[in-house]
Protein backbone atom coordinates (compact mmCIF):
# COMPACT_ATOMS: atom_id res chain seq x y z
CA UNK A 1 0.00 0.00 0.00
CA UNK A 2 2.88 2.07 0.81
CA UNK A 3 4.54 1.70 -2.37
CA UNK A 4 1.35 2.65 -4.19
CA UNK A 5 1.36 6.14 -1.97
CA UNK A 6 4.76 6.71 -3.14
CA UNK A 7 4.30 6.00 -6.93
CA UNK A 8 1.26 8.30 -6.77
CA UNK A 9 3.48 11.24 -5.05
CA UNK A 10 6.08 10.11 -7.81
CA UNK A 11 4.12 10.60 -10.91
CA UNK A 12 2.56 14.09 -9.63
CA UNK A 13 5.93 15.37 -8.88
CA UNK A 14 6.24 14.52 -12.55
CA UNK A 15 3.32 16.25 -14.04
CA UNK A 16 4.15 19.04 -12.25
CA UNK A 17 7.32 19.26 -13.71
CA UNK A 18 5.61 19.06 -16.69
CA UNK A 19 2.84 21.50 -16.08
CA UNK A 20 5.74 23.88 -14.93
CA UNK A 21 6.40 24.33 -19.24
CA UNK A 22 2.47 23.45 -20.19
CA UNK A 23 2.87 25.70 -23.45
CA UNK A 24 6.67 23.67 -24.73
CA UNK A 25 5.21 20.34 -23.19
CA UNK A 26 1.91 21.01 -25.52
CA UNK A 27 3.89 21.48 -28.18
CA UNK A 28 6.01 18.73 -27.53
CA UNK A 29 3.21 16.29 -27.89
CA UNK A 30 1.89 18.04 -31.27
CA UNK A 31 5.35 17.39 -32.77
CA UNK A 32 5.44 14.15 -31.81
CA UNK A 33 1.81 13.04 -32.70
CA UNK A 34 2.63 14.66 -35.94
CA UNK A 35 6.08 12.74 -36.26
CA UNK A 36 4.30 9.88 -35.60
CA UNK A 37 1.56 10.62 -38.20
CA UNK A 38 3.78 10.55 -40.90
CA UNK A 39 3.74 6.39 -41.60
CA UNK A 40 -0.43 6.69 -40.86
CA UNK A 41 -0.33 9.33 -43.51
CA UNK A 42 1.94 7.71 -46.15
CA UNK A 43 -0.48 3.86 -45.53
CA UNK A 44 -3.19 5.86 -45.60
CA UNK A 45 -2.30 7.48 -49.09
CA UNK A 46 -0.98 4.28 -50.32
CA UNK A 47 -4.16 2.72 -49.67
CA UNK A 48 -6.60 5.57 -50.82
CA UNK A 49 -4.70 4.98 -54.19
CA UNK A 50 -4.38 0.85 -53.94
CA UNK A 51 -7.48 -0.34 -52.25
CA UNK A 52 -5.39 -3.17 -50.44
CA UNK A 53 -1.58 -4.73 -50.20
CA UNK A 54 -1.75 -8.55 -50.38
CA UNK A 55 -5.65 -8.72 -49.02
CA UNK A 56 -5.01 -6.27 -46.16
CA UNK A 57 -7.16 -3.48 -46.57
CA UNK A 58 -6.72 0.14 -45.08
CA UNK A 59 -8.43 -0.71 -41.48
CA UNK A 60 -6.71 -3.61 -40.72
CA UNK A 61 -3.47 -2.34 -41.57
CA UNK A 62 -4.37 0.39 -38.81
CA UNK A 63 -5.46 -1.57 -36.45
CA UNK A 64 -2.54 -3.93 -36.76
CA UNK A 65 -0.44 -0.16 -36.51
CA UNK A 66 -2.76 0.62 -33.61
CA UNK A 67 -0.73 -2.15 -31.17
CA UNK A 68 2.67 -0.93 -31.77
CA UNK A 69 1.35 2.95 -30.86
CA UNK A 70 -0.70 2.01 -28.18
CA UNK A 71 2.02 -0.26 -26.38
CA UNK A 72 4.38 1.61 -27.02
CA UNK A 73 2.84 4.75 -24.82
CA UNK A 74 2.29 2.19 -22.58
CA UNK A 75 5.77 0.98 -22.24
CA UNK A 76 6.42 4.72 -21.82
CA UNK A 77 4.14 6.10 -19.62
CA UNK A 78 5.32 2.63 -17.28
CA UNK A 79 9.01 2.59 -18.06
CA UNK A 80 10.32 5.81 -19.01
CA UNK A 81 12.88 5.61 -15.93
CA UNK A 82 14.65 1.92 -17.91
CA UNK A 83 14.40 3.94 -21.04
CA UNK A 84 16.20 7.21 -19.66
CA UNK A 85 18.39 4.75 -17.21
CA UNK A 86 21.66 5.58 -19.33
CA UNK A 87 21.55 8.67 -17.97
CA UNK A 88 20.88 8.15 -14.48
CA UNK A 89 23.88 6.21 -14.34
CA UNK A 90 26.10 8.81 -15.72
CA UNK A 91 24.65 11.64 -13.68
CA UNK A 92 24.81 9.68 -10.84
CA UNK A 93 21.50 9.74 -10.27
CA UNK A 94 21.27 6.16 -9.56
CA UNK A 95 23.59 6.38 -6.96
CA UNK A 96 21.30 8.29 -4.26
CA UNK A 97 18.59 5.37 -5.26
CA UNK A 98 21.35 3.46 -3.63
CA UNK A 99 20.66 5.10 -0.46
CA UNK A 100 16.99 5.11 -0.45
CA UNK A 101 15.22 2.14 1.91
CA UNK A 102 13.22 1.39 -1.07
CA UNK A 103 13.47 -1.41 -4.30
CA UNK A 104 15.76 -0.08 -7.06
CA UNK A 105 13.17 -1.32 -10.19
CA UNK A 106 10.49 0.53 -7.93
CA UNK A 107 12.40 4.05 -7.69
CA UNK A 108 13.66 4.17 -11.67
CA UNK A 109 10.10 3.00 -12.58
CA UNK A 110 8.60 5.36 -10.30
CA UNK A 111 10.81 8.60 -11.04
CA UNK A 112 10.04 9.35 -14.19
CA UNK A 113 6.83 9.39 -16.18
CA UNK A 114 7.30 11.20 -19.95
CA UNK A 115 3.98 12.42 -20.42
CA UNK A 116 4.00 14.38 -24.10
CA UNK A 117 5.78 10.83 -25.55
CA UNK A 118 2.97 8.93 -23.67
CA UNK A 119 0.01 11.32 -24.98
CA UNK A 120 1.53 11.88 -28.78
CA UNK A 121 2.10 8.10 -29.29
CA UNK A 122 -0.66 7.37 -27.45
CA UNK A 123 -3.26 9.97 -29.14
CA UNK A 124 -2.28 8.04 -32.45
CA UNK A 125 -2.92 4.77 -31.23
CA UNK A 126 -5.98 5.73 -29.94
CA UNK A 127 -7.19 7.38 -33.07
CA UNK A 128 -5.82 4.31 -34.88
CA UNK A 129 -8.00 2.04 -32.92
CA UNK A 130 -11.41 4.27 -32.42
CA UNK A 131 -11.43 4.09 -36.43
CA UNK A 132 -10.74 0.44 -37.06
CA UNK A 133 -11.97 -1.42 -34.01
CA UNK A 134 -15.57 -1.48 -35.33
CA UNK A 135 -14.63 -1.97 -38.92
CA UNK A 136 -12.74 -5.10 -39.04
CA UNK A 137 -15.26 -7.15 -37.67
CA UNK A 138 -13.72 -7.98 -34.27
CA UNK A 139 -16.89 -9.29 -31.79
CA UNK A 140 -15.57 -7.07 -28.50
CA UNK A 141 -16.68 -9.81 -26.12
CA UNK A 142 -15.19 -9.69 -22.74
CA UNK A 143 -12.64 -12.86 -23.27
CA UNK A 144 -11.61 -10.62 -26.79
CA UNK A 145 -11.37 -7.33 -24.87
CA UNK A 146 -9.54 -9.25 -21.51
CA UNK A 147 -6.78 -10.84 -24.60
CA UNK A 148 -6.22 -7.47 -26.04
CA UNK A 149 -5.68 -5.60 -22.91
CA UNK A 150 -2.94 -8.73 -22.06
CA UNK A 151 -1.39 -8.32 -25.32
CA UNK A 152 -0.85 -4.43 -24.77
CA UNK A 153 0.77 -4.85 -21.64
CA UNK A 154 2.75 -8.17 -22.97
CA UNK A 155 4.27 -5.64 -26.15
CA UNK A 156 4.70 -2.86 -23.63
CA UNK A 157 6.60 -5.28 -21.35
CA UNK A 158 8.75 -7.02 -24.87
CA UNK A 159 9.84 -3.32 -25.28
CA UNK A 160 10.89 -2.50 -21.88
CA UNK A 161 12.85 -5.47 -22.12
CA UNK A 162 14.99 -4.71 -24.96
CA UNK A 163 15.08 -1.50 -23.26
CA UNK A 164 16.83 -3.06 -20.33
CA UNK A 165 19.13 -5.19 -21.67
CA UNK A 166 20.47 -2.21 -22.73
CA UNK A 167 20.15 -0.49 -19.75
CA UNK A 168 21.77 -3.34 -17.75
CA UNK A 169 25.05 -2.71 -20.35
CA UNK A 170 25.11 0.88 -18.58
CA UNK A 171 26.45 -0.91 -15.15
CA UNK A 172 29.75 -1.74 -17.23
CA UNK A 173 30.33 1.58 -18.20
CA UNK A 174 29.58 0.04 -21.70
CA UNK A 175 27.57 2.63 -23.73
CA UNK A 176 25.05 0.75 -26.32
CA UNK A 177 22.13 3.65 -26.25
CA UNK A 178 23.14 4.34 -30.21
CA UNK A 179 22.96 0.72 -30.91
CA UNK A 180 19.81 0.35 -29.21
CA UNK A 181 18.24 2.97 -30.78
CA UNK A 182 19.37 1.84 -34.10
CA UNK A 183 17.93 -1.74 -33.33
CA UNK A 184 14.64 -0.65 -31.34
CA UNK A 185 13.60 1.77 -34.02
CA UNK A 186 14.30 0.05 -37.42
CA UNK A 187 12.95 -2.54 -35.85
CA UNK A 188 9.90 -1.08 -34.74
CA UNK A 189 9.64 0.85 -38.62
CA UNK A 190 9.99 -2.67 -39.95
CA UNK A 191 7.54 -4.32 -37.94
CA UNK A 192 4.54 -1.23 -39.23
CA UNK A 193 3.39 -3.65 -41.92
CA UNK A 194 2.46 -7.53 -41.61
CA UNK A 195 5.50 -9.11 -41.76
CA UNK A 196 4.35 -11.86 -43.67
CA UNK A 197 5.34 -8.93 -46.42
CA UNK A 198 9.54 -9.59 -45.87
CA UNK A 199 11.34 -12.06 -46.66
CA UNK A 200 11.90 -15.17 -44.31
CA UNK A 201 14.76 -14.44 -42.37
CA UNK A 202 13.28 -10.98 -41.92
CA UNK A 203 10.36 -12.73 -40.38
CA UNK A 204 12.96 -14.60 -38.42
CA UNK A 205 14.57 -12.07 -36.57
CA UNK A 206 11.37 -10.23 -35.61
CA UNK A 207 10.37 -13.82 -33.84
CA UNK A 208 13.08 -14.60 -32.72
CA UNK A 209 16.07 -11.88 -32.26
CA UNK A 210 14.31 -8.80 -31.39
CA UNK A 211 10.31 -10.15 -30.85
CA UNK A 212 8.02 -7.72 -32.07
CA UNK A 213 6.13 -9.59 -34.17
CA UNK A 214 4.63 -10.44 -30.95
CA UNK A 215 3.95 -6.70 -29.93
CA UNK A 216 1.77 -5.96 -33.26
CA UNK A 217 1.77 -8.87 -36.16
CA UNK A 218 0.36 -11.83 -33.52
CA UNK A 219 -2.28 -10.44 -31.41
CA UNK A 220 -3.57 -8.37 -34.40
CA UNK A 221 -3.49 -11.73 -35.85
CA UNK A 222 -5.59 -12.90 -33.30
CA UNK A 223 -8.40 -10.50 -34.29
CA UNK A 224 -7.97 -10.44 -37.97
CA UNK A 225 -7.57 -14.08 -38.86
CA UNK A 226 -6.04 -13.02 -42.02
CA UNK A 227 -4.62 -15.53 -44.41
CA UNK A 228 -1.52 -14.96 -44.15
CA UNK A 229 -0.94 -16.78 -40.35
CA UNK A 230 -0.69 -20.25 -42.59
CA UNK A 231 2.93 -19.46 -42.69
CA UNK A 232 3.70 -19.66 -39.52
CA UNK A 233 2.56 -21.65 -36.46
CA UNK A 234 -1.10 -20.55 -35.10
CA UNK A 235 0.01 -20.90 -31.50
CA UNK A 236 2.19 -18.13 -32.16
CA UNK A 237 -1.24 -15.97 -31.90
CA UNK A 238 -1.46 -16.37 -27.66
CA UNK A 239 2.07 -16.29 -27.18
CA UNK A 240 2.70 -12.68 -26.47
CA UNK A 241 2.07 -12.24 -22.97
CA UNK A 242 4.41 -15.44 -22.22
CA UNK A 243 6.85 -13.75 -24.52
CA UNK A 244 6.90 -10.79 -22.75
CA UNK A 245 6.90 -12.53 -19.30
CA UNK A 246 9.82 -14.69 -20.21
CA UNK A 247 12.32 -12.18 -22.24
CA UNK A 248 11.42 -9.97 -18.50
CA UNK A 249 12.78 -12.48 -16.36
CA UNK A 250 15.82 -13.06 -18.68
CA UNK A 251 16.72 -9.71 -18.83
CA UNK A 252 15.86 -9.32 -15.06
CA UNK A 253 18.89 -11.79 -14.18
CA UNK A 254 20.78 -10.16 -16.39
CA UNK A 255 20.00 -6.55 -14.54
CA UNK A 256 20.59 -8.09 -10.93
CA UNK A 257 24.04 -9.76 -12.25
CA UNK A 258 25.19 -5.75 -13.26
CA UNK A 259 23.68 -4.49 -10.12
CA UNK A 260 26.39 -6.44 -8.34
CA UNK A 261 29.16 -5.45 -10.56
CA UNK A 262 28.57 -2.11 -10.78
CA UNK A 263 30.78 0.27 -9.07
CA UNK A 264 29.50 4.01 -9.11
CA UNK A 265 31.02 6.29 -11.88
CA UNK A 266 31.54 8.64 -8.70
CA UNK A 267 30.28 12.10 -10.21
CA UNK A 268 27.58 13.46 -8.98
CA UNK A 269 25.95 16.14 -11.22
CA UNK A 270 22.92 16.58 -8.40
CA UNK B 1 36.19 32.57 -48.43
CA UNK B 2 39.33 30.83 -46.88
CA UNK B 3 38.10 31.11 -43.37
CA UNK B 4 34.43 29.34 -44.68
CA UNK B 5 36.17 26.48 -46.00
CA UNK B 6 37.98 25.98 -43.20
CA UNK B 7 34.87 26.15 -40.91
CA UNK B 8 33.96 23.81 -43.59
CA UNK B 9 36.88 21.60 -42.87
CA UNK B 10 35.88 21.52 -39.24
CA UNK B 11 32.39 20.54 -39.75
CA UNK B 12 33.76 17.84 -41.50
CA UNK B 13 35.85 16.79 -39.42
CA UNK B 14 33.37 16.63 -36.43
CA UNK B 15 31.29 14.40 -38.32
CA UNK B 16 33.92 12.01 -38.36
CA UNK B 17 34.55 11.66 -34.18
CA UNK B 18 30.61 10.29 -34.16
CA UNK B 19 31.42 7.29 -35.51
CA UNK B 20 27.97 5.90 -34.11
CA UNK B 21 25.96 8.04 -36.11
CA UNK B 22 27.35 7.73 -39.32
CA UNK B 23 26.83 4.18 -39.04
CA UNK B 24 23.30 5.21 -37.90
CA UNK B 25 22.88 7.18 -40.89
CA UNK B 26 23.93 4.35 -43.32
CA UNK B 27 21.76 1.53 -41.56
CA UNK B 28 18.57 3.88 -41.49
CA UNK B 29 18.38 4.54 -45.40
CA UNK B 30 19.29 0.97 -45.94
CA UNK B 31 16.63 -0.10 -43.57
CA UNK B 32 13.80 2.46 -44.99
CA UNK B 33 14.51 1.49 -48.54
CA UNK B 34 14.32 -2.32 -47.90
CA UNK B 35 10.80 -1.53 -45.86
CA UNK B 36 9.76 0.27 -48.75
CA UNK B 37 10.66 -2.04 -50.82
CA UNK B 38 8.69 -5.07 -49.70
CA UNK B 39 5.86 -3.16 -49.29
CA UNK B 40 5.77 -1.99 -53.24
CA UNK B 41 6.92 -5.48 -53.83
CA UNK B 42 3.36 -6.56 -51.87
CA UNK B 43 1.57 -4.23 -53.73
CA UNK B 44 2.72 -4.81 -57.30
CA UNK B 45 2.57 -8.71 -56.67
CA UNK B 46 -0.91 -9.19 -57.82
CA UNK B 47 -1.00 -6.60 -60.97
CA UNK B 48 1.37 -8.97 -62.41
CA UNK B 49 1.08 -6.98 -65.95
CA UNK B 50 2.51 -3.89 -65.42
CA UNK B 51 4.41 -5.21 -62.53
CA UNK B 52 8.42 -4.68 -64.69
CA UNK B 53 8.47 -1.15 -65.57
CA UNK B 54 6.08 0.77 -62.74
CA UNK B 55 7.90 -1.83 -59.94
CA UNK B 56 11.36 -0.45 -60.90
CA UNK B 57 10.91 2.82 -61.18
CA UNK B 58 9.17 3.20 -57.88
CA UNK B 59 11.94 0.98 -56.00
CA UNK B 60 14.71 3.26 -58.42
CA UNK B 61 12.46 6.44 -56.86
CA UNK B 62 12.49 5.10 -53.02
CA UNK B 63 16.35 4.65 -53.50
CA UNK B 64 16.83 8.02 -54.46
CA UNK B 65 14.73 9.11 -52.52
CA UNK B 66 16.16 8.23 -49.50
CA UNK B 67 19.74 8.48 -50.12
CA UNK B 68 19.05 12.08 -51.16
CA UNK B 69 17.13 12.62 -47.71
CA UNK B 70 20.28 10.90 -46.11
CA UNK B 71 22.93 13.18 -48.06
CA UNK B 72 20.27 16.45 -47.00
CA UNK B 73 20.16 15.75 -43.17
CA UNK B 74 21.28 19.05 -41.39
CA UNK B 75 22.21 19.90 -37.82
CA UNK B 76 18.81 21.22 -36.76
CA UNK B 77 20.23 22.55 -33.88
CA UNK B 78 23.34 24.48 -35.00
CA UNK B 79 21.91 27.75 -34.09
CA UNK B 80 19.73 26.94 -31.24
CA UNK B 81 22.59 25.69 -29.25
CA UNK B 82 24.30 28.69 -30.30
CA UNK B 83 21.53 31.21 -29.13
CA UNK B 84 20.84 28.74 -26.02
CA UNK B 85 24.40 29.02 -24.41
CA UNK B 86 25.07 32.79 -25.56
CA UNK B 87 28.08 31.43 -27.98
CA UNK B 88 26.09 33.24 -30.87
CA UNK B 89 26.90 36.89 -29.66
CA UNK B 90 31.31 35.53 -29.85
CA UNK B 91 30.16 34.55 -33.69
CA UNK B 92 28.59 38.01 -34.27
CA UNK B 93 31.76 39.47 -33.00
CA UNK B 94 33.78 38.19 -35.34
CA UNK B 95 34.77 39.57 -38.81
CA UNK B 96 32.83 37.03 -40.37
CA UNK B 97 29.27 37.03 -41.98
CA UNK B 98 26.93 34.71 -39.68
CA UNK B 99 24.90 33.26 -42.43
CA UNK B 100 27.68 32.22 -44.61
CA UNK B 101 29.23 30.53 -41.40
CA UNK B 102 26.34 28.46 -40.74
CA UNK B 103 26.17 27.55 -44.41
CA UNK B 104 29.77 26.46 -44.61
CA UNK B 105 29.44 24.49 -41.87
CA UNK B 106 26.47 22.55 -43.47
CA UNK B 107 28.22 21.85 -46.78
CA UNK B 108 31.19 20.60 -45.00
CA UNK B 109 28.41 17.83 -43.52
CA UNK B 110 27.50 17.52 -46.49
CA UNK B 111 30.40 16.36 -47.77
CA UNK B 112 30.90 14.13 -45.59
CA UNK B 113 27.57 12.25 -46.45
CA UNK B 114 28.16 12.01 -49.97
CA UNK B 115 31.96 10.36 -49.04
CA UNK B 116 31.77 8.15 -46.73
CA UNK B 117 27.37 7.88 -46.27
CA UNK B 118 26.11 7.67 -49.68
CA UNK B 119 29.12 5.84 -51.24
CA UNK B 120 28.46 2.47 -49.42
CA UNK B 121 24.52 2.96 -49.81
CA UNK B 122 24.83 3.46 -53.46
CA UNK B 123 27.11 0.39 -53.87
CA UNK B 124 24.54 -1.43 -51.54
CA UNK B 125 21.27 -0.22 -53.67
CA UNK B 126 23.09 -1.01 -56.28
CA UNK B 127 23.88 -4.80 -56.01
CA UNK B 128 21.01 -5.37 -53.92
CA UNK B 129 17.92 -3.31 -55.23
CA UNK B 130 18.48 -3.12 -59.19
CA UNK B 131 18.77 0.46 -59.38
CA UNK B 132 17.77 1.68 -62.58
CA UNK B 133 20.16 3.92 -63.91
CA UNK B 134 20.04 7.49 -64.92
CA UNK B 135 17.69 8.22 -67.73
CA UNK B 136 20.32 9.57 -69.75
CA UNK B 137 23.93 11.38 -69.72
CA UNK B 138 22.29 14.82 -70.09
CA UNK B 139 19.34 13.54 -68.03
CA UNK B 140 21.90 13.08 -65.06
CA UNK B 141 23.63 16.64 -65.24
CA UNK B 142 19.75 18.00 -65.31
CA UNK B 143 19.27 15.85 -62.08
CA UNK B 144 22.64 16.66 -60.71
CA UNK B 145 21.80 20.46 -60.75
CA UNK B 146 18.43 20.21 -59.56
CA UNK B 147 19.66 17.98 -56.70
CA UNK B 148 21.68 20.86 -55.60
CA UNK B 149 18.99 23.23 -56.10
CA UNK B 150 16.81 21.12 -54.15
CA UNK B 151 19.12 21.01 -51.37
CA UNK B 152 19.10 24.50 -51.66
CA UNK B 153 15.33 24.56 -51.07
CA UNK B 154 15.41 22.84 -47.67
CA UNK B 155 18.42 24.44 -46.60
CA UNK B 156 16.80 28.17 -46.96
CA UNK B 157 13.59 26.81 -45.73
CA UNK B 158 15.27 24.73 -42.92
CA UNK B 159 17.09 28.05 -41.92
CA UNK B 160 14.06 29.96 -41.07
CA UNK B 161 13.07 27.66 -38.53
CA UNK B 162 16.63 27.27 -37.14
CA UNK B 163 16.36 31.41 -36.77
CA UNK B 164 12.66 31.12 -35.06
CA UNK B 165 15.35 30.03 -31.66
CA UNK B 166 16.11 33.22 -31.12
CA UNK B 167 12.52 34.15 -29.88
CA UNK B 168 11.54 30.55 -29.15
CA UNK B 169 14.73 29.20 -27.69
CA UNK B 170 13.97 25.85 -27.84
CA UNK B 171 12.53 25.07 -31.12
CA UNK B 172 12.28 20.74 -31.10
CA UNK B 173 8.40 20.88 -31.86
CA UNK B 174 8.74 23.14 -34.91
CA UNK B 175 11.55 21.53 -36.06
CA UNK B 176 9.47 18.47 -35.97
CA UNK B 177 6.57 19.56 -37.12
CA UNK B 178 8.29 20.97 -40.23
CA UNK B 179 10.21 17.57 -40.65
CA UNK B 180 6.84 16.23 -40.77
CA UNK B 181 5.77 18.47 -43.04
CA UNK B 182 8.82 18.08 -45.29
CA UNK B 183 8.42 14.14 -45.65
CA UNK B 184 4.86 14.01 -46.75
CA UNK B 185 4.68 16.70 -48.95
CA UNK B 186 7.67 16.43 -50.92
CA UNK B 187 7.03 13.45 -52.34
CA UNK B 188 9.62 11.95 -49.89
CA UNK B 189 8.19 8.76 -48.63
CA UNK B 190 5.19 8.22 -51.80
CA UNK B 191 5.55 9.65 -55.37
CA UNK B 192 3.09 13.19 -55.69
CA UNK B 193 2.07 10.82 -59.17
CA UNK B 194 -0.01 8.47 -56.29
CA UNK B 195 -1.69 11.04 -54.16
CA UNK B 196 -5.13 12.46 -54.66
CA UNK B 197 -5.62 15.60 -57.17
CA UNK B 198 -6.39 17.83 -54.62
CA UNK B 199 -3.50 17.64 -52.52
CA UNK B 200 -0.89 17.82 -55.37
CA UNK B 201 -2.93 21.02 -56.25
CA UNK B 202 -1.97 22.47 -53.07
CA UNK B 203 1.68 21.21 -52.78
CA UNK B 204 2.11 23.09 -56.43
CA UNK B 205 1.75 26.08 -54.04
CA UNK B 206 4.07 25.55 -51.82
CA UNK B 207 7.92 24.56 -51.73
CA UNK B 208 8.17 21.19 -51.01
CA UNK B 209 7.36 19.22 -54.16
CA UNK B 210 11.29 21.12 -55.48
CA UNK B 211 13.41 19.63 -52.83
CA UNK B 212 12.70 15.84 -53.85
CA UNK B 213 9.96 15.37 -55.90
CA UNK B 214 11.39 17.34 -59.28
CA UNK B 215 14.89 16.15 -58.74
CA UNK B 216 14.20 12.68 -58.93
CA UNK B 217 11.32 12.85 -61.12
CA UNK B 218 14.35 14.29 -63.62
CA UNK B 219 16.24 11.33 -62.87
CA UNK B 220 13.84 9.36 -64.12
CA UNK B 221 13.31 11.24 -67.09
CA UNK B 222 9.68 11.99 -66.10
CA UNK B 223 10.12 15.38 -67.14
CA UNK B 224 9.64 16.39 -71.09
CA UNK B 225 12.89 18.04 -72.53
CA UNK B 226 11.08 21.73 -73.07
CA UNK B 227 9.86 21.42 -69.06
CA UNK B 228 13.34 21.34 -67.46
CA UNK B 229 14.29 24.50 -67.50
CA UNK B 230 10.72 25.63 -66.22
CA UNK B 231 11.16 22.76 -63.39
CA UNK B 232 14.76 24.00 -62.49
CA UNK B 233 13.08 27.87 -62.54
CA UNK B 234 10.90 27.00 -59.82
CA UNK B 235 13.40 25.69 -57.62
CA UNK B 236 15.02 28.53 -58.45
CA UNK B 237 12.66 30.74 -57.50
CA UNK B 238 11.53 29.17 -54.35
CA UNK B 239 15.47 29.34 -53.38
CA UNK B 240 15.02 33.20 -53.66
CA UNK B 241 11.96 33.49 -51.80
CA UNK B 242 12.61 31.48 -48.41
CA UNK B 243 16.43 33.21 -48.37
CA UNK B 244 14.61 36.57 -48.77
CA UNK B 245 12.35 35.22 -45.76
CA UNK B 246 15.54 34.04 -43.72
CA UNK B 247 16.99 36.69 -44.61
CA UNK B 248 14.42 39.45 -43.18
CA UNK B 249 14.05 37.23 -40.05
CA UNK B 250 17.56 37.41 -39.90
CA UNK B 251 17.86 41.14 -39.42
CA UNK B 252 14.89 41.12 -36.71
CA UNK B 253 16.45 38.55 -35.10
CA UNK B 254 19.75 40.29 -34.58
CA UNK B 255 18.12 43.00 -33.32
CA UNK B 256 16.09 41.49 -30.75
CA UNK B 257 19.05 39.36 -29.86
CA UNK B 258 19.42 38.52 -25.91
CA UNK B 259 21.94 36.31 -24.80
CA UNK B 260 21.55 34.92 -21.24
CA UNK B 261 24.61 34.44 -19.85
CA UNK B 262 27.59 32.96 -22.19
Amino acid sequence: MNLFIIFYQYSKLSLKTMLEYKFDRTFITLAIFFREMISVVVMFLILTRFLHIKDWQLFELFFLYSFLFLSYSLFIFLFAGIRDFDHMIHSGEFDRFLTRPLGLMFQIVASRVDYPATLGHGIVGIILFMFTASNVGIDWNIQNIIYYIIALIGGAIIQASIFMISASFSFWTIRVENLRNLIFFNSRRIAGYPISFYPSIIQKILIFVIPFAFVNYFPAQYYLGKEDIELFWGGYMYLTPFVGIIMFFIVYLFWKMGVRSYSSSGNSMY
Amino acid sequence: MRVYLEFAKKSFQNSIVYRMDYFAGVINAIVMILVNIYIWKAIYEEEAAIEGVQFKIIVTYIIISFLMQMVYMMDEYFIENKVRSGLISMDMLKPIHFRWYVFSYNIGTVVFRLLLQFTPAIIVSIFLFNLLGPFSVLYFSYFLLSAVLGYLVLYNLNFIVWISSFWFYWTFSLVTIKDAAVMILSGAMIPLWFMPEWLVDFIKLTPFDAIFYIPIRVYLGMVPEQEILSALFRQVMWIFILFLIGQLLWKAATKKLVVQGG
